[in-house]
């Protein structure tokens, strides 16, 4: 490696946007410590950093171009190990969703949270290569069954958090493929339509569990939910965010929320509480500009991006990662409604951590190669 | 930006995108804002109340003892499986009853029952499952956590009773305060909370206030299934204060032994200290062993046996001595003279009555046992001749014998320190019931009031008490069990909240007795009667002790008008020793057993020569006997 790393990629390497996400990482393993100080979760995730850092560097300093040249043949690797997952003795069932995959010497990993690597990099092959104008509908259906793929392998396992986190993948890189602004707004406003009337159907039909309105009930109505029910999750979370306060509770680990079992997961999908009990509304607040600063470089090195398949690509990362940040936050907040979906970079996890730097890694990669040619 | 096609407004899309970001994150940050600076210290309250628990530590009842120190009552350590609300309030408790049940041994009956009470409960309370238990009880408890985070194993000191069925109707006993006496307002007054150990019964109810302690408290720090993570704070309990009771553990044990060896083995034997009152022994039988009360009453044979002693019809929950009413017979007669003399119907001087054989009232002839002349009146009572007592009590009225009844209190409690002491019943009572049932006082019901029948039933205590002031110039003492009450320090520092101040030690307030005016004339003639009933040829002479001069009194009271026909007579036999110094005052009552004189009186006597035994250390007394006649 060190043959073909230059002075020059030296100079262009995103030094602060790797900074920053390793940042938040290390921050993220302090956490996790917090929220489990008597397991090793913090220890693997110190590990799972380094595999993701050796995974970045080799990402960052390969040509993307030639790996979305072969998007194809990890897409369908990607596919490959979803239906890998699926077949009785690889698949690992946990809380009743068969999500990971064990396999001989690389262990126990989660296909769904990688194979968004490959579909982006194929829908960054496809639709980079247009040339502008509207989209038009024979690349949008090409689009939706790229997604369509995937999300119904994982639809199956199920998990319907991760395959959630695929929609605003497509959603941005048929935003950026020129689809009519007329089409955007008719979809917002069908959705803000269909979503409440659907769900008013599904609630008179029974098709909506019962489990599944009262998680919604409680955050319509935190005070008057059953806090024994389904709801539980829910408030304890926003107790444990609102006991943070402005400092938080200032290493009182002992009585913490998560190390008296009122959270749930708290070093996975809960992280973001522990953190708030943990360090305030300061600390949470930092994380959040930490995670906005992160955002607005790769925003930067789209801009940047030579060609088409590159922004596609940075820009897909962004509005997937910002819309896991959101819908995971705003579960621990207590606004919208439990659904497992890992904060990015925070949560305890060792696929979802190295998922996350690959693609940061070809960010800085297209970042890279922005004045070569 | 080098992709420079501005068909697609590619930039503004890009930076749409990037606003989308910030927006949501600008979202999150309002809704922390919200949460964490607006309404941090709710949440904070909210988190503090549902991890911070404050368990109760029981606190050892005070013991009690006797007068010379012995062992009375006392409390071990046991353990209990005690079962919080908190975890249960939501699950459907049907599933659990078939597992404690199992798990701990308890009647699935049972089980329902306590399920259904702590489920009414407000939250946060636990209440005793199974109380004493096991070995193995604690072991499976503490193997099944995970399942049954609800059940606990608590320490809780045990009251214990060596004694067994001795002494039982006056110590009492402890037991969980009723569900009825929770809703009471004097108990919810007092702070008690379910689950909570009182005194039933006896001295354990009587003086329950100071023999409980004080519980302390251990906060602790629990998980979100009810789990104990750490401790916070431990305040210990004030144990409650000792009890040095005036009982004589030897006497008392003789009285029971005589009252064991009696022919009905049912009655009662009370001794006291005529000069002050004390209580030297109260034996009441048939009985019952309060430690079943205390240790079975959560098992099913304990229950059972609870259940039995309810229902057996010899009534072995009831104190004879203060709760049984008894026709007084002929030992009615000793208050019945001291108010013939002080109303002056007869004199020391002129006490002669006419005996007659008996008496005719209308067309009925009342008999007396013998005829007597016209004695006088200490021997009309060596003699208990019927025949002088009908005459004296006609020309005393009905009116005359109310006004002794009302002097030797009769009519009311005598304020022994135990609960539920009833009151004797009268002329007094029953005079205006009568009337306006018959129209009139008859005169044959002051003939048969006159020997203690028809219209008079008196407890024993309140016999005893009365005649028992005979010999101490009229001076009648509230009987009372209480020496004296040890104090008990402080616990915790003055400045705590949680500090629990020192209980301080008492001893008996004494009220002021009761003094009938006899007059040292009056009370020598009445004493002689007395005397000659053990010492003079009466109708105790079997039961005399060389040296030991007893004044007493028989009684053989009819109680066929009670219930069926052929029950045999109550025997009474009433006393104070030496008759012209008392110490010691008896009364025996042995139901349906006969003639006062064979079985009262040797109870009696009994009771006497343990007394004595002690007394002369084991050595008899020496035979000389007071010329005093």
């Amino acid at each position: 490696m060190a043959a073909i790393l230059e002075k020059r990629d030296l100079r262009d390497f995103d030094w602060l946007t790797a900074f920053i996400a390793v940042s938040i990482v290390c921050f993220g393993v302090w956490q996790i410590y917090n929220a489990q100080p008597d397991m090793n979760y913090w220890s693997k995730q110190i590990l799972g950093l380094g595999i993701a850092l050796v995974a970045f560097l080799v990402v960052a300093f390969s040509d993307y171009r030639r790996i979305i040249d072969a998007a194809p043949i990890f897409y369908g690797f990607g596919l490959f190990l979803l239906l890998l997952v699926l077949v009785p003795g690889l698949g690992v069932k946990v809380n009743g969703q068969t999500a990971w995959l064990r396999l001989p010497v690389i262990g126990q990993f989660q296909p769904s949270e990688f194979v968004k690597i490959p579909m982006i990099l194929m829908l960054a092959k496809y639709f980079g290569a247009k040339k502008g104008g509207n989209l038009t509908l024979k690349e949008f259906l090409i689009g939706v069954a790229i997604l369509a793929a995937p999300v119904g392998l994982i639809m199956l396992e199920p998990d319907a958090g991760q395959a959630m986190t695929y929609f605003p993948i497509l959603a941005v890189v048929l935003f950026l493929s020129g689809i009519k602004v007329r089409y955007v707004v008719i979809t917002i406003l069908a959705g803000l339509i269909l979503v409440p009337a659907a769900f008013w159907v599904g609630v008179q039909t029974g098709k909506i569990k019962k489990y599944q309105l009262e998680r919604i009930n409680v955050i319509l109505d935190p005070e008057n939910a059953d806090p024994r029910g389904y709801g539980y999750h829910t408030v304890q979370s926003m107790i444990t965010v609102g006991k943070g306060g402005l400092t938080g509770i200032k290493g009182d680990t002992e009585t913490s929320q998560a190390k008296l079992k009122f959270l749930p997961e708290p070093q996975t999908d809960f992280i973001f509480a522990v953190t708030a009990e943990n360090t305030g509304f300061i600390g949470c607040i930092s994380l959040l500009l930490a995670y906005a600063l992160l955002l607005s470089r790769l925003v930067a090195g789209a801009r940047d991006s030579n060609d088409r398949a590159g922004m596609l690509v940075i820009m897909a990362i962004v509005g997937g990662m910002s819309f896991q940040i959101f819908m995971n936050v705003g579960m621990v907040l207590g606004f919208l409604p439990v659904i497992g979906v890992p904060l990015p970079l925070m949560s305890a996890g060792l696929s979802a951590v190295l998922a996350t730097f690959i693609a940061i890694g070809f960010a800085v990669s297209i970042k890279m190669r922005r004045f070569v040619n | 930006m080098k992709l420079n096609d501005y068909s697609q407004n590619l930039g503004i899309r890009i930076g749409t995108i990037h606003v989308l970001a910030f927006i949501f994150l600008t979202i999150l940050g309002v809704r922390l804002y919200y949460l964490q600076v607006m309404r941090g210290s709710y949440y904070s309250e909210r988190a503090e109340n549902q991890r911070i628990r404050l368990i109760p530590i029981p606190a050892p009842r005070g013991a009690i003892f006797d007068r010379n120190g012995k062992i009375l009552v006392d409390s071990r350590s046991t353990y209990n499986v005690t079962l919080s609300n908190e975890p249960i309030k939501k699950i459907n408790v049907n599933d659990r009853i078939e597992d404690y049940a199992r798990g701990l041994n308890l009647e699935p009956q049972f089980v329902v029952e306590r399920l259904n009470f702590i489920k009414k409960q407000p939250e946060f309370e636990t209440m005793v499952l199974k109380e004493n238990a096991t070995i193995q009880d604690i072991a499976w408890v503490e193997s099944h956590t995970l399942e049954y985070p609800e059940l606990r194993i608590e320490l809780q000191p045990q009251r214990i009773y060596p004694l067994g069925t001795i002494l039982a109707h006056v110590l009492g006993y402890v037991g969980e305060i009723s569900p009825k006496q929770l809703e009471s307002e004097e108990y919810r007054a007092k702070g008690f909370r379910p689950g909570d150990i009182i005194g039933k019964g006896g001295l354990e109810q009587y003086y329950d206030e100071f023999l409980r302690g004080r519980p302390g408290y251990r906060k602790v720090i629990v998980d979100s299934r009810g789990r104990v993570q750490d401790e916070i704070e431990v305040v210990p309990p004030q144990a409650g204060q000792d009890l040095t009771t005036t009982i004589d553990l030897d006497l008392q044990n003789a009285a029971e032994e005589q009252l064991a060896k009696s022919v009905t083995k049912r009655g009662t034997i009370i001794s006291t200290d005529p000069n002050n009152g004390e209580i030297l022994a109260m034996a009441s039988l048939p009985s019952f062993d309060p430690n079943i009360f205390v240790q079975s009453s959560t098992k099913p044979e304990g229950r059972r046996q609870i259940a039995a002693y309810w229902q057996d019809e010899s009534r072995p929950l009831y104190n004879r001595a203060i709760q049984g009413r008894y026709p007084p017979g002929s030992t009615w007669k000793i208050p019945e003279s001291v108010g013939a003399l002080q109303q002056g119907v007869i004199t020391v001087k002129d006490s002669n009555v006419a005996c007659g054989g008996g008496i005719t009232i209308g067309n009925k002839f009342t008999r007396c046992m013998g005829s007597h002349g016209s004695p006088p009146l200490s021997y009309a009572i060596t003699k208990s001749c019927d025949g002088y007592y009908y005459r004296l009590a006609l020309k005393m009225k009905i009116e005359g014998l109310i006004e002794m009844i009302e002097m030797f209190d009769y009519d009311k409690q005598t304020g022994v320190d135990l609960p539920n002491e009833k009151v004797s019943q009268t002329p007094k009572s029953w005079k205006p019931i009568i009337e306006k049932r018959e129209g009139k006082w008859s005169d044959i019901r002051t003939v048969y009031a006159s020997i203690g029948q028809d219209t008079v039933v008196v407890t024993p205590i309140s016999m005893l008490r009365a005649i028992s002031s005979i010999g101490v110039k009229g001076k009648m003492y509230v009987p009372h069990f209480l020496k004296e009450f040890k104090s008990i320090g402080s616990i915790g520092d003055p400045n705590d909240s949680s500090f629990i101040p020192e209980r301080l030690g008492f001893g008996f307030q004494h009220p002021e007795p009761k003094i009938i005016p006899m007059t040292a004339e009056q009370e020598e003639v009445m004493v002689k009667g007395m005397w000659g009933v053990v010492n003079g040829g009466g109708t105790a002479g079997s039961i005399r002790i060389p040296g030991f001069e007893i004044a007493g009194k028989t009684g053989t009271a009819q109680n066929s008008s009670l219930n069926s026909g052929g029950a045999k007579d109550h025997a009474w036999f009433v006393s104070f020793a030496p008759a012209y110094k008392p110490e010691i005052a008896v009364i025996a009552l042995i139901e349906n057993s006969g003639f006062g004189g064979s079985h009262a009186a040797p109870a009696v006597k009994g009771v006497y020569e343990a007394y004595l035994a002690k007394r002369n250390g084991g050595v008899l007394p020496v035979v000389e006997e007071t010329a005093k006649k």
